[in-house]
C-alpha cells in the first residue's frame, strides 16, 4: 500500500498569456503549476514578465488568456479568503503608524479584536528580531529593519501563499544575505507556506528555493525550470559549495539562452 | 606606513561635525534663540527707529504718516474698542475658518470617492474661486443681511477652495503601492480613505490650512468692510473704515497692524498644529522643527 502524498496544487498557470491594451505581450503561454510549501523564484532580466505574473496571482491584474488557478480556485477569490501575503520591494509601512500598528493592519482590516492582533504582533516581531522595536516609528528603522517589519506584516495573518516581489532589491548585499537566511529559517518554519520570490539576482535564487523558473525575456515565457536539490537548512557555507556554483552556472546559461 | 595612512576614525553617532566647528546640538538655547530672531529684531528695530526719526525731522503731518509712537498711542487710548474689534475679527474669522475645513475637507473626501463626483463638480468649484470675493459679497450680504452671518460666510468662501483643492490632491496622490496594498488586504473603501488616504493627504490638507488660515482674516476683515456691523459690534474692517473716514490715520495704522498680528497668530498656531501632526513622521515639518 502506497503511504505516498501529493501536494496539493497551490497555484496552476495553464497557457497564461497577459497582453496589455498597448499590445505589449507581456508574458506569453506559461504553463507552471507551484504545490504547497515550495519555495520558487521566478528570475529573468527587468521586463520579463515577472511581476505580471505575480499581479494575476494576486488579482491585481487579470490574465488575457489561459487559466490561472490559486489554491484551487480564481486568483481574485483566493486573495478574499486572506491566505495570500505580499511583500513589495518597496517596504510599503505606513509612516504615520507606529511598526507594531503596521504589523497588524491585515488583522485590523479583517476586524480582528484588539487583544488578539497584539498577540500575533508581538509573535511575528520575535520571530523576525524586532520586537524591542514594535513601538517605533517607520523612519527610526534602518532599510533592513523596515523590510523585517514589512515580512512579519506579511507573516501576521499565517499566510498559505506569499508573495515576495524582489524584497531585498533595494538592500546592501550584507543586510540582503543576512535576510535571505532569516526568510529560508521563516518558511522552514511553517512547513505548509509556500513562497513565490521574484528576483533578478541569479546567487539569490539558487540560495533561497527549491526550484526556479528562469524567464525570457519579453515577450515572458518560462525558458526552464531548474530544480535545486539542496537540502534545508541552508547556511553561509552553502554559498561556497561547488554546487552552488553549478546551479548558478546552469540559471545563468539559462538566462542567456 | 598603512597604518600612518589608515587610521581609525573616531566613530560618532547622531552627529557629523566637520573639524573646528560647533554643533548645532551643542549650541546654547540663547545662541540658538537670537540665531533665530536677532536679525529680523534688529532690522525691526531700525526700521522703527528710522521711521520715527524720518517723521519727527521731515515734520510730516501725522495724518499723512503717523510716527511710530503715535500709533501706540492711539493704541492705547481707544485699547478697549480696539480688542472688541479685535475679539470680533478673531470671532468670524475663527467660525469662517473652521467651515472653510469642515466643508472643504469633507467636499474633497466626496470628490476623491468618485471620479464621476469629482469630473462633475470640480470645474464649478474652480468657477466658483475665479469670481471676486467683492462680487459675491454683495450677494451674500442680501441674502443673509449685514451682520455677522455675512461675514463668516465670506471668511468662509475665500478660505474654502484652498481647502478643498489642497485635500484632494492629496487624498488623489496616495502612493500607488499602498493602494495596492490595501487592495490587496481586501480594505473597503471606508478603510481605505480613514487608514490610507486621509493620513496620507494630511501633509497636503495642512497645507490647504497654511493659505485658509491667513485668507480667512482677510475675507472677516473684507467681509466687515461691505457687510458692515449689522447692529453687532464692529471689527476690524468696520473700526478701519471709521478711522479713515474721521482722519485718525494713528488709529488706522493701529487697526491695521492688530490684522496683521491677528494672521500671523493665527499662522502660527497652524503651524504649531502641523507640527505636533507630521512631526513624527512627515519630512516636511521634521526639518523645520529641527532647523
Amino acid at each position: 500500500m502506497s503511504t505516498i502524498t501529493q501536494a496539493k496544487e497551490w497555484v496552476k498557470m495553464e497557457r497564461l498569456s497577459k497582453v496589455y491594451p498597448n499590445g505589449t505581450v507581456a508574458v506569453k503561454e506559461v504553463d507552471l503549476t507551484i504545490h504547497e510549501g515550495e519555495f520558487l523564484c521566478f528570475v529573468g532580466p527587468s521586463g520579463c514578465g515577472k511581476s505580471t505574473i505575480f499581479k494575476m496571482i494576486t488579482g491585481l491584474s487579470n490574465p488575457s488568456s489561459g487559466t490561472l488557478q490559486v489554491m484551487g480556485t480564481t486568483a481574485s477569490d483566493a486573495r478574499k479568503q486572506s491566505d495570500t501575503a505580499f511583500v513589495f520591494q518597496d517596504h510599503t509601512l505606513l509612516p504615520w503608524n507606529s511598526v507594531i500598528d503596521n504589523v497588524t493592519l491585515p488583522l485590523a482590516l479583517r476586524g480582528v479584536p484588539r487583544k488578539e492582533r497584539q498577540r500575533e504582533a508581538e509573535r511575528v516581531l520575535e520571530m523576525v528580531g524586532l520586537k524591542d522595536y514594535m513601538r517605533s516609528m517607520p523612519r527610526e528603522l534602518s532599510g533592513g529593519m523596515k523590510m523585517r517589519a514589512s515580512i512579519a506584516r506579511a507573516l501576521v495573518s499565517k499566510p498559505k501563499l506569499l508573495l515576495m516581489d524582489e524584497p531585498f532589491g533595494a538592500l546592501d548585499e550584507i543586510t540582503r544575505q543576512t535576510l535571505q537566511i532569516e526568510l529560508l529559517e521563516l518558511w522552514r518554519q511553517d512547513p505548509e507556506m509556500t513562497v513565490l520570490f521574484v528576483t533578478h539576482n541569479v546567487f539569490e535564487a539558487v540560495f533561497l528555493s527549491t526550484r526556479i523558473a528562469v524567464m525570457t525575456p519579453r515577450p515572458g515565457k518560462i525558458a526552464e525550470l531548474i530544480d535545486v536539490p539542496v537540502p534545508f537548512p541552508r547556511d553561509e557555507t552553502f554559498r561556497t559549495t561547488p554546487e552552488f556554483g553549478q546551479i548558478v552556472r546552469s540559471v545563468s546559461l539559462a538566462l542567456k539562452h | 606606513m598603512r597604518e600612518e595612512v589608515f587610521t581609525k576614525p573616531e566613530l560618532s553617532f547622531g552627529t557629523s561635525t566637520a573639524p573646528g566647528k560647533s554643533t548645532k546640538l551643542g549650541m546654547p538655547w540663547f545662541q540658538k534663540m537670537w540665531k533665530r530672531i536677532g536679525p529680523p529684531g534688529v532690522a525691526f528695530i531700525l526700521f522703527i527707529g528710522g521711521w520715527e526719526l524720518f517723521c519727527r525731522l521731515s515734520g510730516l503731518k501725522p495724518y499723512l504718516l503717523p510716527k511710530p509712537s503715535d500709533i501706540v498711542m492711539a493704541a492705547s487710548e481707544n485699547a478697549s474698542n480696539l480688542w472688541v474689534s479685535v475679539y470680533t475679527t478673531i470671532t468670524e474669522a475663527v467660525l469662517g475658518f473652521l467651515l472653510s475645513i469642515v466643508l472643504g475637507v469633507g467636499f474633497a473626501i466626496l470628490l476623491a470617492s468618485s471620479k464621476l463626483i469629482e469630473r462633475s463638480v470640480y470645474p464649478y468649484a474652480i468657477i466658483m474661486q475665479t469670481i471676486p470675493i467683492v462680487a459675491i459679497a454683495p450677494i451674500i450680504v442680501i441674502w443673509f443681511g449685514a451682520g455677522m452671518n455675512a461675514i463668516i460666510i465670506i471668511a468662509f468662501l475665500i478660505g474654502f477652495f484652498p481647502m478643498l483643492s489642497n485635500t484632494l490632491i492629496g487624498l488623489n496622490s496616495t502612493d500607488h503601492n499602498m493602494k495596492n496594498l490595501f487592495y490587496l488586504y481586501n480594505a473597503s473603501p471606508l478603510q481605505s480613505m480613514l487608514r490610507l488616504r486621509i493620513p496620507a493627504a494630511l501633509p497636503y490638507i495642512v497645507a490647504g490650512l497654511k493659505i485658509s488660515c491667513t485668507l480667512a482674516v482677510i475675507g472677516a476683515i473684507v467681509g466687515e468692510y461691505i457687510a458692515g456691523i449689522g447692529g453687532g459690534k464692529g471689527g476690524l474692517g468696520y473700526a478701519i473704515t471709521v478711522a479713515s473716514s474721521r482722519l485718525q490715520t494713528a488709529y488706522l495704522f493701529a487697526c491695521g497692524l492688530s490684522a496683521s498680528l491677528l494672521g500671523i497668530l493665527f499662522f502660527l498656531l497652524v503651524n504649531a498644529f502641523a507640527k505636533w501632526m507630521l512631526s513624527s513622521w512627515h519630512e516636511s515639518e521634521m526639518n523645520s522643527s529641527e532647523g
